[in-house]
């Protein structure tokens, strides 16, 4: 399936729950939030969310700034 | 009744939003030569609450150390900022993001007009306050020096407003002290200088005028040694706010000796 993660599309294999992309991708699902078609996801339902064709997945993070 | 140094060397503290703070600096987190030497300098500051900021994770750099391996947030409160946004919706959008980490509720919230002054845009910035207040959050406004706009911004619920000493990142210090006087004196909720400042009496000159604290980030990050500077800058603080309590001397145009008169 094609997601587009971070504005980068991206090919997968077979379907993923968005808490799985966050495995694949190798991401800290502590410390990132994520938005899925502009729509903050918390962190409990990520597992139960089954992401779809072309869904557009935002996958932020805290870093330095003042 | 005097006070003693006993009872000066206990720091007096504020509130924002029922939340008491002792430190009355309040310290970014960007541009240091590392996470290790931010670190440092948090910790040499004496800071209680520090600004991040919220970004895309980079998906290319898988299992490397992020922000929240150097900061712990049982130690400091945190304050995600605005930073980059140009109009309320964005800013809305960001401060729900930092919430949903359910770290922190604080939102310094920041709405620019243009990338070259980085002055805030007034309209968008009452905008986003009213909205941010209405939904729980803890809002503390960047924003200019004009009285008129900080009271506005006071109105709409702001819990601190926080006028620039002068533009953010420049150095410049405190340009107008008189707009940050009659600040002062107009608004109930805290007032805090937020950027500008770039050396340690600046600092002191900002706590000198009665504002509650003084929100910074270049000036350390960026100093020769950031290290030194963050302990200067927690110095410059505190001497800053004694010397506002203490009260200073009035300035006047003629001498006057500290010497008795000679009388023999």
């Amino acid at each position: 399936m094609k997601l587009i993660v971070n504005g980068e599309t991206k090919n997968f294999g077979q379907p993923l729950t968005l808490e799985q992309l966050i495995q694949q991708l190798g991401v800290r699902r502590e410390t990132v939030v994520a938005e899925v078609n502009r729509k903050i996801v918390p962190m409990d339902q990520r597992g139960g969310l089954n992401l779809s064709e072309n869904d557009q997945i935002e996958l932020i993070q805290f870093v330095g700034g003042g | 009744m005097a006070t003693t140094l006993k009872q000066i060397q206990d720091q007096d503290s504020y509130q924002i939003n029922g939340k008491t703070f002792t430190s009355r600096l309040l310290v970014g987190t960007g541009k240091y030569p590392t996470n290790e030497s931010m670190a440092e300098c948090l910790e040499a500051s004496g800071t209680e609450i520090v600004t991040v900021a919220l970004r895309r994770v980079n998906l290319d750099s898988k299992g490397e150390k992020t922000l929240l391996d150097f900061i712990d947030p049982e130690k400091y409160t945190l304050l995600p900022n605005t930073a980059g946004c140009y109009s309320a919706e964005e800013a809305i959008r960001v401060a729900h993001l930092a919430r949903a980490t359910g770290i922190s509720d604080f939102v310094k919230l920041e709405v620019l007009h243009d990338e070259k002054t980085l002055l805030p845009d007034p309209i968008e910035t009452l905008e986003a306050t009213k909205i941010l207040v209405k939904e729980g959050f803890t809002v503390m406004t960047y924003t200019s020096d004009d009285p008129v706009m900080a009271q506005k911004l006071e109105q709409a619920g702001a819990h601190a407003v926080m006028p620039a000493g002068s533009p953010i990142g420049s150095g410049q210090g405190v340009l107008n002290p008189n707009n940050i006087r009659i600040i002062l004196e107009k608004l109930k909720c805290p007032v805090l200088i937020d950027a500008g400042v770039g050396s340690a009496s600046d600092v002191a000159i900002a706590m000198e005028l009665g504002v509650v604290a003084v929100l910074l980030n270049t000036a350390i990050a960026h100093a020769k040694d950031p290290l030194k500077m963050a302990y200067a800058m927690k110095n410059a603080t505190e001497a800053g706010r004694l010397s506002y309590l203490a009260g200073r001397i009035p300035k006047k145009l003629y001498a006057q000796a500290s010497t008795p008169q000679k009388d023999f």
